[in-house]
């Protein structure tokens, strides 16, 4: 009897609640259409509950102590399990009207195009950009494929872009407008209406994750996804905006694609050596360089916007040869790495040949370097064949 | 230990979503409203079975296609997720019903009107 009495407890609170809801939230004539809407649907919960309910309790997913029920049944389902359903569909669709009758009555909902316009403002074709960092580091150390590895390379191959370019195109709506660059495959104008959403769906999609991988890892873990999510929010966010700081700009961005590898690292338990160390050293200034060239084709919109840079402030010539210069100090440093990390040297030459022809860039002649910039998208995939080869060489050498 | 009951869910709530995609009911009618409504649904739920629970009435079986995990004492990690698929279909149904109802009249109004 024990059920019967929770189960009409918990029907009453539901009905009062609904009745509630659907007294305040109906409009004209929208009750009699609510109720019946609600008996159909009882009605086809009940069969799927009769039917289910006994195909559950068969298979032993659970059972009641019988003391407590009152020995009813539909099959195998003890009458008691319809207030589930009920209580679900008197309550629910009352909340739903509620809630949603003001809509109705003609606002329009306001979030449409939200998902691919973040999809869009995420810049796919740059999601293998910060995943591939974190499932080779991860890969490498662990040299097996677990859960980790796989939540890890999700995450970091769409949730955190989403976060990274969408808090970005959010606060930089003044200058991408101003820039006809903006809106195809190198990022999206994001509509003033769907700046708040998006913030919100960066977090919501980020923060599990987070908390997951955090989980899953101990405090270095920790601490590397911290500094990557700090990093990410503040690049752009008003307040902050490290991307606005030069020098600091191209830092905050280089540690947008090896903070995944270090979290990769982490969670992994590798161990620190002077080795990894200059690897990690040269991705490192290979992210900065890139940052900074990428930079020099926006010097025009970003000081009719007053967006500072890097390139704005030391202007386009002595940016475009630090980039050079960071390029080929990564690919020193990859020769004083362990065999075969020396013949990832070679990999700085397309980029510094990429863009060493703009060695005398001027500001005005600055949006010229996009060109380079579209061939250092794909660049950057014939970079990740090299090195995915010279991780193969390096799994069969140490196996 | 199996996932089949977790599989079947999860298939479940995926067939749940396409039916509220394909007609906009639910999350693709409003998808604020919609998130407030599942929300209040399974905590309710949940609620419940707590109250069950604490009673001693609801006792977890042992059966091989579920996973066996618990976030509880009693309480698998696939109840939440039954919550949620009940919810969704509990929504689903409701809201297929609305339009449903509210297609008819208008039918029927063509219907006098072509025969006129």
């Amino acid at each position: 009897m024990t059920y019967l009495w929770l189960a009409l407890a918990f029907i009453a609170a539901a009905a009062v609640a609904g009745v509630v809801f659907a007294g305040r939230g109906a409009r004209q004539g929208e009750a009699s259409k609510h109720w019946k809407a609600v008996g159909l649907a009882f009605a086809a919960l009940a069969v799927l509950t009769a039917v289910f309910d006994s195909v559950m309790i068969g298979m032993e997913l659970f059972h009641y102590d019988s003391s407590h029920i009152l020995g009813l049944k539909a099959g195998l389902a003890p009458i008691e399990d319809f207030a589930y359903p009920l209580a679900g569909v008197v309550a629910l669709p009352g909340l739903w009207m509620w809630l949603t009758r003001r809509r109705n009555a003609g606002a329009q909902s306001n979030l449409k195009g939200l998902v691919p316009q973040a999809i869009l403002a995420s810049r796919p074709v740059s999601w293998i950009n910060t995943a591939y960092p974190f499932a080779a580091a991860m890969l490498l150390t662990t040299r097996e494929i677990d859960w980790v590895l796989i939540v890890g390379t999700f995450y970091f191959l769409i949730p955190y872009n989403l976060a990274m370019y969408g808090i970005n195109d959010v606060f930089d709506y003044e200058s991408d407008l101003k820039n006809p660059r903006k809106g195809g495959i190198e990022g999206a104008l994001l509509k003033p209406h769907l700046h708040r959403p998006m913030l919100w769906l960066a977090a919501i999609t980020n923060v599990p994750f987070l908390l997951v991988l955090a989980l899953a890892g101990g405090p270095a873990a920790w601490i590397s996804l911290t500094v990557s999510a700090f990093a990410v929010a503040a690049y752009s966010v008003a307040g902050l905006r490290f991307k606005e700081r030069p020098v600091l700009d191209s830092l905050t961005s280089s540690t947008h694609f090896v903070s995944p590898a270090v979290v990769g690292l982490a969670l992994a338990g590798a161990d620190v050596t002077p080795g990894l160390l200059i690897l990690l050293a040269a991705f490192f200034l290979w992210g900065m360089a890139a940052h900074a060239f990428g930079a020099v084709q926006d010097i025009e919109p970003d000081r009719q916007a007053g967006i500072g840079s890097i390139a704005t402030v030391i202007g386009a010539r002595r940016t475009v040869r630090l980039a050079v210069v960071l390029w080929l100090v990564a690919g020193l440093a990859m020769l004083a790495t362990p065999w075969p990390g020396p013949l990832a040297a070679i990999i700085a030459v397309p980029y510094i040949v990429n863009c060493a022809p703009y060695w005398t860039v001027t500001d005005t002649t600055a949006a010229r370097t996009n060109v380079a910039w579209r061939r250092f998208i794909w660049l950057n995939y014939g970079s990740g064949f090299l090195v995915t080869l010279i991780f193969i060489l390096q799994w069969g050498l140490t196996s | 230990m199996g996932v089949l009951y977790l599989a079947s869910l999860l298939f479940g709530i995926s067939c749940m979503l396409l039916l509220d995609h394909r007609f906009r009911l639910f999350f693709w009618h409003d998808a604020k409203a919609a998130a407030m409504v599942t929300a209040v649904g399974v905590l309710f739920f949940l609620g419940w079975d707590a109250a069950g629970i604490g009673l001693g009435i609801f006792l977890r079986g042992e059966g091989t296609i579920a996973t066996g995990l618990l976030i509880a004492p009693e309480l698998p990690i696939e109840e939440p997720v039954f919550l949620l698929f009940l919810t969704l279909c509990t929504m689903v149904l409701y809201t297929g019903a609305r339009r449903l109802l509210e297609r008819l009249p208008a039918r029927q109004a063509e219907r006098e009107r072509e025969n006129a």
